[in-house]
């Protein structure tokens, strides 16, 4: 079922933003990885950073020097699946509904849930999960930023604000439609056997139910299908709740990586190799040149006749005149 | 322009009426544009007020020069009666000329000592001292005090007549070198400044500074020298900085913020800081400390330095002492989400003449600790950027504010590290680390400095020196300080020796050194050889 590799005993830490809304995570990016790991009976512990809300770097999987970061190689459960540390997901590859869920859940349901905690709703609900251990400037700043942010990438304008909103709740009514037809009275979405899919449409779920307010639209469109509802509950029990009570999860609200947006890899091979070499020609022909800029300097100076030390003298006669 | 002579300067007088402080008259109707203190006798002052000094029935004026002749003698009359005994008067009354933009209680504020004057020696003295203050304000082309005697009917007493001339440019722009003993780096700067924009002796600037260690600065800053009866000027300053450590220590330091100076006098300076402070890593290559470390604060802090530096010369101490205690105390809002630390540091130098070949020797002790303050604060770890890091390419000797280099190790060169985050690609570097500084560090140095046996380099400045020095950083935040020992703080104090060449010019001191590292751990990044340290005065 879950492949763990061979690593040095040093534990695992997967690092989230805090608890928030009875939940170990409350960011919807966040508890589908700790769901995850929950399901693959990996055992981790659980850190926070509290003070990063808008780093893509979150959250991540740490054990001594290894690290995998969200924002390289498609996400941290690829990543633990190429670094063969946890894989789910080996036998569903071929399933031909896979490609098909996995694509409406990551970006329809997706979609709907920025949508909602940033712009559909009125914001309270993020700030509480993202912002509420910054000062309230900073605050403030980051959860305008973001908005703006989400509406850039939703492609959302003043004009065709109403018809954006509509066509994100359309696509996530047929999503939960599909899904709740798929999942039916099973377990899990696919042979009642836990898979990454679970985890994303979980965390989607179990943030949808908890931290969106009552009034929100996706919410009530989500209550509509009571077996999704059930499967969330029902697995928030048996994988969170009793995990809080076993291992508990370390409270430290301790700060993060992150980074501004950046792309996948930091480097690879040919790349960094290239790199070096560039560096110590660049390194080389700056000191270079700042040997050129001394030389030039001190040839003025001692030169053109230097009284800096007389002049300080005087500097401090003056100075001390006046006392 | 600014000619601050204690003798006052002679022109022909026209007049040989006796006044009861006996002063011989200076005729400035020639036009002596570069005198700054003018003694005018004015005998008949119905206006009294200008320096011309005929009367209605004047019998017709001498010639030049028996005017001069006479207005000599009796010039010599005055600095006789001066130098045997004060010669008492008073001031009467200020007149303030020449400030069409500039309000007039600006530069009232700086000629109040004036006031208090007894006689006609603390007169010159207090105008000289008036003048200089006039200028250092920076908003005038020139400044010319003109002593003329008082209403008849108030015998012994003057006026002071101030002439301004205001700035015809207020825009002037400098490119300046400094080495800023905090940031452990050398800055070049460029700034433009605009002067007394709105007529309060306001000087507004703005300065875009690069530093050595790939930092930028743009910033907007402005003076104010009399704010609301503050005995001191203010300033405020608003900056945007970045700071790129990610070669020493894996983070990127993004600040934005105002800074108030509120109270500046020689020895004291008190500052008030706020700033919005992001860390950051994008080479996503960061040890765990760091990357716990990465993230937004704010950061509202006050700063108090006691500074006293009775060394003859900045750039080549070889008399005098020098103290400086700096105390931050960060988190003074009411969220407790702010930063919250407190910081002291402190330096001590002392310098010896020895009296042959111009040599000294200079003794430094520096020391500084850092810890956060507030609920649970003994296992919270301090803020990346607060702590201590030593190492860097800046003099020892000279750099005044707390513990920040030794010879020969390079920036951020010891301390505690962490092993950076590995890669598995095949080409990943095993050994990289960041390194953390340190919650407590101090620093010792030792520098016997002589001038060389050649003619041309002692005319030139250029001296020698041997130097020792040790130091060392240690972690005391997150329940550290329980296994702190100063026995193994002693142990592992690193230490280097060595000889050089100083070269002062007049831009910065440069010392062209051979250091010897006689104790440094793994890490380190020390090595013996030869290397480059500067130093610019502020």
């Amino acid at each position: 079922m879950a492949q763990v590799g061979e690593r040095e005993s040093e534990e695992f830490t997967l690092v989230t933003t805090k608890p928030y809304f009875d939940l170990p995570t409350a960011c919807p990016l966040c508890l589908p990885l700790f769901i995850y790991l929950k399901l693959a009976h990996f055992p981790f512990s659980l850190s926070f950073n509290s003070i990063f809300p808008d780093s893509d770097q979150i959250p991540y999987v740490e054990s001594g020097t290894y690290v995998a970061y969200n924002n390289e190689n498609g996400g941290v459960i690829e990543n633990l699946k190429r670094d063969g540390i946890v894989d789910l997901d080996s036998e569903f590859l071929s399933v031909p509904d896979w490609v098909a869920m996995k694509a409406m859940i990551s970006s329809w349901l997706a979609d709907a849930m920025m949508y909602e905690l940033w712009v559909g709703s009125d914001g309270k609900s993020a700030c509480k999960i993202y912002y509420s251990d910054l000062s309230w400037p900073i605050g403030k700043v980051l959860f305008l930023k973001q908005v703006y942010n989400i509406k850039q990438r939703l492609g959302i304008t003043k004009d065709n604000a109403e018809q954006m909103e509509d066509e994100i709740y359309k696509r996530a009514e047929i999503a939960y439609g599909a899904l709740s037809t798929r999942l039916g009275d099973q377990n899990f979405l696919f042979d009642d056997r836990p898979s990454s899919l679970d985890a994303t449409f979980l965390g989607h779920v179990l943030v949808t139910l908890h931290a969106l307010p009552e009034t929100s639209v996706l919410r009530s469109k989500l209550l509509e299908h009571g077996n999704v509802v059930r499967y969330a509950e029902k697995h928030r029990t048996e994988l969170i709740e009793s995990s809080s009570s076993s291992s508990g999860p370390q409270f430290r609200s301790v700060p993060s990586s992150s980074t501004p947006k950046r792309g996948s890899k930091p480097k690879s091979q040919p790349k960094r190799e290239k790199t070096e070499g560039e560096k110590t020609f660049k390194r080389r022909a700056r000191y270079f040149l700042a040997a050129q800029l001394l030389a030039v300097l001190l040839f003025l100076s001692l030169m053109g006749g230097n009284d800096a030390g007389d002049m300080e003298l005087d500097d401090e006669d003056e100075g001390n005149a006046f006392d | 322009m600014s000619n601050p002579d204690s003798v006052p300067d002679l022109t022909p007088p026209d007049s040989e009426r006796q006044k009861p402080f006996d002063t011989n008259e200076i005729d400035d109707e020639d036009g002596n544009d570069g005198d700054e203190n003018d003694v005018e006798d004015d005998d008949e002052d119905e206006d009294g007020n200008d320096g011309v000094f005929r009367g209605p029935n004047r019998p017709k004026p001498q010639s030049r020069e028996a005017r001069f002749r006479s207005g000599k003698l009796k010039m010599e009359s005055l600095l006789q009666r001066m130098k045997t005994g004060p010669v008492s008067v008073r001031v009467h009354d200020v007149i303030i000329k020449g400030n069409t933009k500039t309000k007039d209680h600006i530069i009232e504020a700086e000629t109040e000592l004036l006031n208090n004057v007894g006689s006609m020696q603390e007169l010159l003295k207090a105008s000289q001292i008036v003048n200089l203050r006039l200028q250092a304000l920076e908003i005038f082309d020139s400044v010319k005090i003109t002593l003329d005697s008082g209403p008849p009917e108030l015998p012994g007493t003057a006026n002071v007549i101030i002439e301004v001339v205001e700035t015809a440019n207020p825009l002037s722009g400098q490119i300046a070198a400094f080495t800023k003993a905090e940031a452990r780096y050398s800055t070049v700067e460029g700034s433009l400044k605009y002067k007394n924009l709105f007529g309060y002796g306001d000087l507004w600037d703005g300065s875009l500074a690069y530093g050595y260690d790939h930092s930028t600065e743009l910033s907007a800053g402005l003076y104010l020298p009399r704010f609301k009866g503050l005995v001191t000027p203010v300033t405020a300053r608003a900056y945007l900085l970045s700071q790129d450590w990610l070669k020493f220590s894996s983070y990127k330091e993004q600040s934005m913020g105002l800074s108030l100076g509120l109270f500046s006098s020689e020895h004291h300076d008190v500052a008030y800081n706020i700033a919005w402070r992001t860390l950051t890593d994008p080479s996503q290559m960061a040890s765990r400390f760091v990357r716990r470390q990465l993230g937004h604060n704010l950061l509202s802090s006050l700063k108090y330095t006691f500074k006293v530096d009775r060394r003859n010369s900045p750039m080549r101490p070889t008399r005098g002492y020098a103290f400086v205690s700096t105390t931050q105390l960060g988190g003074l809002v009411p969220d407790n989400r702010s930063l919250r630390f407190l910081r002291q540091e402190f330096d001590l130098r002392y310098a010896v003449p020895l009296g042959f070949y111009r040599a000294a020797l200079n003794f430094g002790v520096s020391g500084g600790v850092v810890f956060p303050w507030g609920n649970g604060f003994s296992s919270k770890p301090s803020s990346l950027p607060e702590r201590f890091f030593l190492g860097g390419n800046i003099s020892p000797v000279c750099a005044l504010g707390g513990p920040t280099t030794l010879w020969g190790f390079k920036t951020r060169g010891l301390g505690p590290t962490e092993p950076r985050r590995h890669v598995n690609d095949g080409t990943a570097d095993p050994s990289g680390v960041d390194f953390l500084g340190g919650d407590l560090a101090f620093t010792a140095l030792a520098d016997l400095s002589f001038d060389l046996p050649f003619r041309w380099f002692r005319e030139k400045g250029i001296h020698a020196h041997v130097f020792a020095c040790a130091g060392n950083v240690a972690k005391l935040t997150e329940n550290e300080y329980r296994n702190f020992s100063v026995q193994k703080f002693v142990e592992s104090l690193r230490s280097s020796v060595g000889v050089g060449l100083v070269v002062p010019t007049s831009f910065f001191r440069m010392e062209l050194n051979y250091c010897y590292i006689v104790k440094k751990f793994d890490h380190d990044r020390a090595k013996t050889g030869v290397r480059l340290t500067f130093f610019a005065a502020p």
